[in-house]
């Protein structure tokens, strides 16, 4: 994302990501510390599971809700190419790894790495916008 | 959308995307196979093993092809609108899936299905948003 | 598209920044219309047009 810090939309986005990052390393803390000192079972084991994936969810509510406000629409529209370039560098990466997994058994890659991995190709894409729109 | 005039962008789409998943297919047919009947090792296995990977990396250039060549604006703005609204639940599904897996020990998911995980959802999408452009 | 933004900001002595701020959007989406990377809206090139008194046509060149 851009750093500029006059535009309404990128600060409100700035601040709702900055509280959701922090909800995210405060559930999964709490969730890593319970599993390893109190492990739970049943319903409570799966609950504990999913809370450090809704601020991921969360994270997901403020860029839609960033691309709905940016009011600038060259801008917005660097952002969707970014995201476009994001997801296809994602299913790149996650088709090839997963049949490399599936038949050679290179090293398995956890599922919930795919939207940090979502999040580094939109790093590169909006690097690459950039450069075009120079 | 119900316009029987699909423009040539559209049915050129079609016959390259027809053709890909015909090769998708015959591609994980000789890989499975060539594992199954063959002790491979070395670059061979891994080459092997990629081959179903490259026509869905052809495919994403397909949709990357369709989207350049659609001259109707509003109807590349759909599909530009529907390939977003795919990414969400998406990165949503992978994380929550990803996180249940890792804690509470669900059985995992094969990384290769992320992407037609996420053409299900831009498919859903579609659907919505024919009903949101009516 | 083509377009006359350059000597139209000149004969006013504006800056790219200087447009921007006028229009309500970011240098880098006047500097992309400006160099025809990217074709503004109806709505933004209304205001283009209305902000410089004059028409979108008398603004941009239609090369078809």
């Amino acid at each position: 994302m851009i750093c500029s810090t006059n535009n309404p939309a990128i600060k409100r986005y700035n601040y709702r990501a900055a509280v959701v990052m922090t909800l995210y390393v405060v559930f999964l803390l709490l969730a890593v510390w319970v599993f390893k000192l109190h492990p739970p079972t049943g319903v409570a084991a799966y609950a504990l599971a999913v809370l450090p994936s809704l601020p991921i969810v969360g994270m997901l509510v403020v860029a839609g809700l960033y691309l709905a406000e940016e009011k600038d629409e060259f801008i917005r529209n660097t952002q969707v190419q970014a995201m476009l370039g994001g997801i296809g560098g994602t299913l790149a990466v996650t088709s090839v790894w997963g049949f490399l997994e599936n038949f050679v058994h290179v090293p398995h890659m956890d599922l919930y790495l795919v939207f940090p991995l979502f999040w580094v190709f939109v790093g590169v894409s909006m690097f690459v916008v950039k450069l075009r729109y120079r | 959308m119900k316009s029987g005039r699909k423009s040539s962008a559209f049915r050129r789409y079609k016959t390259r995307s027809v053709t890909t998943m015909l090769l998708y297919v015959l591609s994980l047919a000789i890989t499975s196979i060539g594992f199954d009947h063959f002790r491979l090792t070395g670059l061979a296995a891994y080459l092997l093993a990629i081959l179903p990977a490259l026509p869905i990396l052809v495919a994403m250039v397909v949709v990357g092809l369709y989207l350049a060549e659609e001259k109707d604006e509003f109807v590349r703005s759909f599909w530009l609108e529907a390939m977003l609204w795919g990414i969400g639940p998406t990165m949503a599904l992978t994380t929550v899936w990803g996180s249940l897996t890792k804690f509470a020990h669900l059985w995992g998911m094969d990384l290769f299905l992320v992407y037609p995980i996420y053409c299900v959802f831009v498919f859903i999408a579609t659907a919505v948003l024919k009903r949101k452009y009516r | 598209m083509k377009n006359r933004l350059r000597v139209l900001r000149a004969e006013r002595n504006w800056s790219q920044a200087d447009l921007a701020e006028r229009l309500e959007v970011s240098r880098q989406s006047v500097n992309a219309i400006e160099t025809g990377k990217y074709d503004p809206s109806l709505p933004l090139a209304f205001k283009l047009a209305r902000l410089f008194e004059t028409a979108i046509e008398d603004i941009f060149t239609d090369e078809n």
